[in-house]
């Protein structure tokens, strides 16, 4: 039970203390988060309208799925998202990290764009609704600035609509990536940067060459975490668009809740959920798997 | 080791703040005092009305009855809450709901409680008007009571007609007009909205145009690409590529684009008096209602569509005995009298007297045997789920970039087409 | 030379993001006549300021929701970041069998959307007599905070030279000891960090606590913010802005007040 001796593999010395550190955190996310999903799952292979009982009908619902043309759209702005977030979130968070990184009063200067995570996502809605409506705040600064030119309509052409959204969630998210990012560029020893400094390295070659690969387990989970988030988004385009006009801006998220909630189609929704999960998992194993492969053993 | 205190790691942290929290946690119930008072369990989509239940409470409360209120802002949310609560033991005793379709799947399911009796000794009282009992019956029984209803007339601005020297229009013709001289002067003659309420513009001028059509599509008599559909539709796109709807794009609230001019005129529920009441508009100064002209000229009677949500018992709720108790309630005279004085809304009870002068002229005028008017359901609720929910897609994409009608008129038939072969 | 430089595309940079927030400000303090009349851009004096925070904390009931809300963003990230932590000790430190494996298990939990759960999550609470009450809220709280609060701690421990854990091992501490005395306090930072960002994200959440609650004891604040911004005779603009920022006070005064945990954490984290 205890430690018998130091010199064993630390594996076995603590073989029983590991698990009882991971049991809490393992137990309530099966229970809680997994229990549910399983429950989806079945019910992606039946008939259901949230009432009465649900009746087996095989891969219908995937079938459906996949045979149709809303499908198709959701799958490409679901796509959008996921590069739009690593360009813009992650890229933005990483430059306003790295800016502030050491200068007097870094916590001050990041603060800007720490300040809308804090905003309530009914607020948030509202007010980039607001700027991007047509004749709104954007169109006002831009016929200020005499910007020359018809204003597009910003929430109702796809795919630009996608596209506005995507800055609206950076507006929410980067500061969040700024401040991880921070803590890991605070992490990092100092001594080698100073000695590659020393040895005339500096700006963007200090940048790539040390700072960036001490940054890994970080932007790490900068990443992953982006990813994930990006194939789950939903509150913003709920609150701006409702994944319209038609069907434009809708992501697999949203055509999942609409299937299931505004259709009163539970197998067709849970079928879409699964897609997205096992979309999500790949994803997320592929990528955790190439960056954490030296630490795979642990 | 200590290692057996290591499952415990969070409960031993925060073990105060549990305690806290589960002390706190007790206060729920306050039924309290005399026994012959019952509190039911009241749930609805309409979350900004939790003052005008309160309203109702205090009145309620001396008959020993008070509802305790949830409210949902999130509608689909609340709709798919209601249903999966009928799976557990926390049946609601009260809650509100939606005519057409989503009620008759309810009922069903035998998960709403009869109401047959109610309505009976509302219809031999005069408590509710002819005709709504048809929103509420199915194979021959009643379900639920009305919570309330809404006509949806035009509300238009007084300053913008007076400018130009705008007579309220009668007829389509002039209607029509009226938009031209608008535009010409470069100002907006409609709203529109490209969601939640994309489906209203299709629904006045299809009821306008032909009653038949308009109530066959909601049986699978007549079909989306009839001529009288192609027609509506092939009207509305030359409207809105005349420039006679605001753009889409402008999500300000529409009551405030009324009241300040952006728009003329807003085809809306009377619920929209109550949100200009909000902004400060007052009626008769700033702004009046007329009823939609017909489309086509040759239909006989004028069409009115009324939109009423229902007040459902849950079957086997703890407290369905005095729930029902309350829903018979609730059609009294003293009841509405009390809902529409506080909501300023229009009671669908005969007998109450809306104080606010434009609605009370506009319930009259519906009521007015001379009027003839026509009574229709609203195209929401009157359309079964599936169709709606392409339709929903079809309009607000048309109402947006006004594409060429027949390729989503096509698709919505195509629908329908299945889902009436489904019903067989 | 350069820090100024950096110092000035910072400032252009937030500048540019606090415009939004300055839209919120400005329009919530206008009054319903001011909003529609004038540009967005205008402040209009914070005249309306007052009234309509008021107008929205008594329409809403905000008042109600704050307390239990502010008891869950507490309680809940402060349980998830110790399991989370506990989560990461054991892959890293203690290299626990199949860590990796265990690892994307618990990582991958973030992956369901919650509109996925909240039906199955409804039944099992009412089915446990959890529904509507507080403690099922905390518990629902700090389950969806687990998975984050593992990633991070996980990462921030590799960071962590293995030979701190085996000094610690041969002074004859007991894992426990290490855990709690050693590995906890030098990762204040990312303890500080995670405990913000998910007690943020939590009392801004909407969705669990319209499934799961129902009774006004029990309603965490947001619902009834949400209430003010609805279809049928919702509020007007400014109120509901006004609500907004009223109910984002609390998660910003946060954020400063860390600032100091922030650098203090930041210097202890370098091991």
């Amino acid at each position: 039970m205890t430690a018998p001796a130091v010199q064993n593999n630390p594996r076995d010395t603590y073989r029983w203390s590991s698990r009882a550190f991971v049991l809490p955190g393992l137990l309530i996310v099966a229970v809680m988060l997994y229990l549910p999903f399983v429950w989806t799952s079945y019910l992606s292979f039946t008939e259901y309208d949230g009432l009465g009982d649900p009746e087996l009908v095989g891969l219908d619902k995937y079938q459906a799925m996949f045979t149709d043309a809303g499908f198709l759209v959701s799958l490409r702005n679901t796509l959008l998202w996921v590069l739009g977030t690593l360009v813009f979130p992650v890229g933005i968070g990483l430059l306003v990290a790295v800016l502030a990184d050491g200068i007097k009063g870094s916590f001050w200067y990041r603060l800007p764009f720490l300040l809308p995570y804090a905003i309530s996502g009914v607020a948030v809605g509202v007010i980039w609704t607001f700027i991007l409506q047509t004749g709104g705040a954007l169109d006002e600064a831009l016929t200020f600035l005499n910007v020359p030119g018809d204003r597009p309509r910003w929430l109702l052409d796809a795919p630009l609509n996608t596209f506005v959204m995507i800055i609206a969630s950076t507006w929410q998210a980067a500061g969040v990536n700024a401040l991880l990012f921070g803590i890991g560029l605070q992490s990092i020893p100092k001594e080698p940067i100073e000695a590659a400094r020393m040895d005339g390295a500096s700006g963007w070659t200090l940048f790539r060459t040390m700072t960036w690969p001490m940054l890994a387990p970080l932007t790490t989970v900068v990443v992953g975490l982006s990813i994930v988030g990006s194939l789950k988004q939903f509150d913003i385009i709920w609150a701006m668009t409702q994944g319209g006009p038609g069907t434009s801006s809708e992501t697999l998220a949203l055509t999942m809740y609409k299937e299931t909630f505004v259709n009163n189609d539970y197998g067709l929704g849970a079928a879409v959920a699964v897609f997205l999960t096992v979309v999500t998992v790949a994803a997320s194993i592929m990528y955790l798997r190439r960056q954490l492969s030296d630490k795979k053993e642990i | 080791m200590k290692r057996n205190s290591v499952m415990g790691i969070g409960a031993t942290a925060s073990l105060a703040l549990i305690l806290a929290a589960c002390s706190g946690s007790d206060g729920g119930d306050s039924g309290g005092g005399d026994n012959e008072d019952v509190t039911l369990g009241f749930f609805t989509d309409k979350a900004a009305w939790e003052s005008s239940f309160d309203a109702m409470n205090e009145v309620s409360g001396e008959h020993g009855m008070t509802l305790d209120f949830t409210g949902y802002s999130d509608q689909t949310a609340f709709d798919s809450f209601v249903k999966q609560s009928f799976r557990t033991d926390s049946v609601p005793d009260l809650f509100t709901w939606h005519t057409g379709g989503e009620l008759a799947d309810l009922v069903d399911e035998g998960l709403v409680a009869e109401t047959t009796d109610l309505w009976a000794e509302a219809e031999e009282n005069g408590l509710v008007p002819d005709g709504l009992i048809d929103n509420y019956t199915y194979d021959g029984k009643q379900y639920c009571v009305p919570l309330n209803v809404a006509y949806w007339p035009v509300y238009y601005n007084i300053e913008l007609f007076e400018q130009y020297d705008l007579d309220v229009p009668e007829t389509w013709d002039e209607l029509m007009q009226v938009a031209d001289v608008l535009v010409e002067n470069g100002e907006v003659p409609f709203h529109q909205m490209n969601m939640i309420f994309e489906f209203v513009w299709f629904q006045a001028m299809l009821a306008g145009n032909s009653p038949e059509v308009y109530e066959g599509l909601q049986t699978g008599d007549a079909s989306y690409t009839d001529p009288e559909v192609v027609e509506v539709m092939e009207q509305w796109k030359q409207m809105i590529d005349d420039g006679y709807f605001i753009d889409p794009g402008v999500t300000t609230d529409p009551q405030a684009l009324l009241a300040n001019g952006d728009v003329a005129m807003a085809y809306f529920g009377t619920f929209f008096t109550g949100q200009l009441t909000d902004v400060g508009a007052e009626a008769g100064e700033d702004y009046g209602v007329f009823t939609m002209p017909n489309m086509n000229p040759e239909v006989e009677n004028r069409q009115m569509i009324l939109e009423t949500s229902p007040l459902c018992v849950g079957a086997g709720s703890e407290n369905e005995e005095a729930a029902l108790e309350y829903s018979a309630w609730w059609m009294t005279n003293e009841a509405q009298n009390t809902w529409s004085a506080d909501r300023g809304d229009v009671s669908f009870n005969p007998n109450v007297d809306v104080a606010d002068p434009t609605l009370s002229a506009l319930v009259d005028e519906v009521n007015s045997e001379e009027s003839g008017f026509t009574i229709q359901q609203r195209y929401l609720e009157a359309t079964p789920v599936p169709i709606y929910s392409v339709a929903s897609e079809i309009f607000g994409e048309f109402v947006t970039n006004a594409p060429d009608p027949m390729p989503g008129l096509e698709r919505l038939q195509a629908e329908a087409e299945d889902y009436w072969a489904g019903q067989e | 030379m350069a820090d100024r430089i950096r110092k000035a595309i910072l400032i252009v940079l937030g500048l540019l993001w606090l415009m939004p927030v300055y839209l919120i400000i400005a329009n919530a303090a206008k009054t319903d006549d001011e909003y529609g009349s004038t540009s967005a851009w205008k402040p209009a004096g914070i005249s309306g300021l007052m009234d309509n925070i008021a107008n929205a904390w008594d329409r809403g009931g905000l008042g109600e929701g704050v307390a239990s809300t502010g008891l869950y963003s507490i309680v809940a990230p402060v349980i998830a970041v110790l399991i989370g932590a506990g989560v990461g000790f054991a892959i890293v430190a203690l290299k626990l069998r199949r860590g990796f494996l265990w690892f994307v298990l618990i990582f991958s939990a973030t992956v369901f959307p919650l509109q996925m759960i909240l039906m199955p999550l409804f039944i099992g609470y009412v089915e446990f007599g959890l529904y509507d009450s507080r403690v099922g809220m905390i518990l629902v709280y700090t389950v969806i905070s687990v998975p984050f609060a593992a990633f991070v701690m996980r990462n921030f421990f590799t960071g962590v030279a293995h030979q701190v854990f085996e000094a610690a091992v041969v002074d004859g501490a007991s894992t426990w000891r290490i855990f709690w005395r050693i590995y906890l306090p030098m990762s204040t930072s990312a303890l500080v960090a995670i405990f913000i960002l998910q007690a943020t994200l939590i009392w801004n959440d909407l969705l669990l606590g319209l499934t799961l609650t129902q009774s006004s004891e029990t309603r965490p604040v947001m619902t009834a913010l949400a209430a003010l911004q609805s279809t049928y005779g919702g509020s007007t603009m400014p109120t509901v802005l006004a609500g907004g920022l009223l109910v984002s006070l609390p998660t910003v005064v946060l954020f400063l007040l860390a600032q100091r945990a922030f650098t203090r954490g930041l210097s202890l984290g370098q091991f």
